[in-house]
């Protein structure tokens, strides 16, 4: 691996450690950073004041676990589909996932508020069953598969479910408050609550981008050379948009709505290691978006604290920055 | 690096008889009959529209056969797996995608992925077969630029280098003098000459048949969906066949020193009007 691919590797490594330790450390109370290293399960000494220890490990940690692995998703749904529709504009929401999942939440919000905990799983159907249509139109007949298609019918169906939750804030103006944390995007201190029930698919989407890093290397030397290297294209292509949507789709049930990061983080990967191949880009992007919504996570709940702000806004306001910095230095 | 022949070494890698192929409801190619053999370098050509890309991208089963038999290394192309497939034969396509971010040597390092398991990274082995696909490309000198730098040349010679490292004893080169200029198609015509005289099995879609008559050990005319003619290139492309197929006044010539020329009357002093075949 090259110097340069190193360090970028090193330093947003090092970024996700420090960011974790501040994370766990910082809040409505601030706790020392010796308390949070002896803390930790496994390393630490457990040599902590017992009311330190309870919001270390029951609320603090999975706070920091959740922004991680949401992080970590939402950046490598974005890797995937930019690389499997060769297109640097894709992102979760291309696929219609994000518009789904939205309008999955604010059904229960809006419509059906006592039915409040169901919102996560809410989510993640109604974002896989937006990318399901997708799917159903881009990859159906002949020419099926085709990347002008899939971007089509992803717009196509996004506005119906966009038309929706529009709809239901039209008939509950006086409840749209309470949905705009979801729309913002957020991590709260639900425990392990909601990873309980969507870790798994976060799990398969993790393991599923591995086995693709490789496939989608050969695409982007062509669809030619991918079938000499013996690949199918369009497989890898509906194999990649769903495991990006299933992602995308389990993290707005943890965090809702943050599909900008997916869109930007491979992007700056990309522009700071000075190279496309998959085997860097989707392994780094998703220590890159978890330490970039760790980051912002904790800004988010320090700078008003002890309101605990939306994430959403500050990972804009601290990723964009960057992205455009490294965005002028590559041209 | 030395191919993988069978048995037999001169049996054939590839056979195709009878082939048909039809896109988007069109019959594309009607009848078209091709055999290639380890050390020999075969010719397609025709004219524009005549199906001769069509022909080798589904003896490469980049596309689906309407009927007729491809066999690779004597099996049905249909119950070649296309990891198996991969290791059999190596494209080269006639447009080249060019990706931002890619260096000369990643790709063809992505060229070498076949031959790694899933989740293996690539060891020196891997490293090594990369430098010698680069290096019998002659593309080792501007390894580590960036694909988005490189000339139209140089690109055909990257192509050619992920191709070999398939490590693939067959390799399909459709059209990659098309876009190139005089040196650069000679550099490109050596390179494929040399390839076929280590052992490779060459088929080689092109349109220049005075380049086709100088490297090829035999020629396949197709015209309008067919094979029409297959044999040594002095004995196909007579004047007789270039009026017919390609209806032009015209003959192929070869000095002493194996230099070769095609000779037109470009201005229809010929019996047939200059019109292309029907496409």
């Amino acid at each position: 691996m090259p110097l340069r691919q190193i360090a970028v590797l090193a330093s947003v490594t090092v970024a996700l450690l420090v960011a974790a330790v501040l994370s766990i450390a910082l809040g409505s109370t601030n706790i020392p950073v010796r308390d949070v290293l002896h803390s930790l399960p496994l390393v630490g000494s457990g040599d902590v004041e017992p009311t330190t220890e309870r919001i270390i490990t029951s609320l603090r940690i999975p706070r920091a676990v959740t922004a991680i692995l949401v992080g970590a998703a939402l950046g490598v749904a974005g890797a995937l589909l930019q690389g499997a529709l060769s297109n640097p504009l894709a992102s979760p929401d291309v696929v219609g996932v994000t518009a789904g999942s939205g309008f999955g939440a604010m059904i229960l919000l809006l419509a059906a508020p006592q039915a409040i905990e169901w919102v996560p799983l809410s989510a993640l159907a109604c974002g896989l069953l937006a990318t399901a249509m997708v799917f159903s139109v881009a990859w159906a007949g002949r020419g099926g598969g085709s990347i002008a298609r899939l971007i089509l019918a992803g717009i196509a169906v996004s506005a119906v479910f966009t038309a929706g939750t529009t709809a239901l804030m039209t008939a509950y103006p006086d409840r749209v408050s309470s949905a705009i944390f979801f729309i913002a995007g957020f991590l709260s201190y639900d425990s392990w609550g909601t990873l309980e029930n969507v870790w798994w698919y976060l799990a398969v989407g993790f393991v599923a981008a591995l086995f693709l890093i490789r496939p989608l290397d050969r695409l982007a030397l062509g669809d030619d050379v991918a079938q000499s290297l013996g690949v199918r294209p369009r497989v890898v292509r509906l194999a990649a948009a769903g495991v990006a949507a299933l992602l995308a789709a389990a993290s707005a049930a943890l965090a809702g709505l943050l599909g900008f990061l997916g869109l930007v983080v491979p992007h700056a990967v990309r522009l700071a290691g000075g190279t496309s191949t998959h085997r860097f880009v989707v392994p780094v992007s998703a220590i890159a978006g978890a330490a970039l919504l760790l980051v912002a996570d904790t800004v988010a709940r320090v700078v008003a604290a002890p309101t605990d702000l939306p994430v959403g806004p500050f990972m804009v306001v601290l990723g964009v920055p960057l992205f455009l910095w490294l965005l002028r230095k590559a041209v | 690096m030395a191919p993988d022949v069978a048995a037999d070494p001169g049996a054939p890698l590839l056979e195709v008889h009878d082939l048909r192929v039809q896109l988007g409801g069109r019959e594309i190619v009607a009848a078209a009959d091709l055999v290639l053999r380890p050390g020999r370098l075969v010719a397609v050509v025709g004219p524009n529209g005549a199906g001769k890309s069509t022909i080798v991208r589904a003896a490469a089963g980049l596309l689906k056969p309407a009927a007729g038999t491809v066999r690779w290394g004597g099996t049905e192309l249909r119950q070649v797996r296309p990891k198996q497939l991969a290791k059999l034969r190596a494209f080269v396509p006639q447009r080249p995608e060019v990706p931002q971010g890619i260096t000369v040597r990643e790709a063809v390092l992505i060229g070498r992925s076949s031959q790694i398991g899933a989740l293996r990274r690539p060891g020196a082995a891997d490293r090594a077969a990369v430098d010698a696909s680069l290096g019998r490309a002659d593309a080792g000198q501007f390894a580590d630029r960036q694909l988005t730098t490189l000339s139209g040349g140089e690109l055909q010679r990257v192509q050619l280098a992920v191709g070999l490292a398939q490590g693939a004893p067959a390799l399909i080169a459709d059209e990659p003098t098309s876009a190139l200029d005089l040196g650069a198609t000679a550099t490109m015509a050596r390179l494929l000459r040399g390839l076929a005289n280590d052992g490779l099995g060459v088929i080689l879609v092109v349109h220049d048949l005075a380049l086709a008559t100088a490297i090829a050990d035999e020629v396949v005319v197709v015209d309008a969906g067919r094979t029409v003619a297959t044999g040594p290139p002095d004995a196909v492309l007579t004047p007789e066949r270039l009026r017919t197929t390609w209806r032009v006044d015209a003959s192929l010539g070869t000095d002493d020193d194996g230099r070769t020329a095609l000779h037109v009357g470009w201005l229809g002093a010929g019996p047939a009007p200059p019109e292309p075949a029907a496409s």
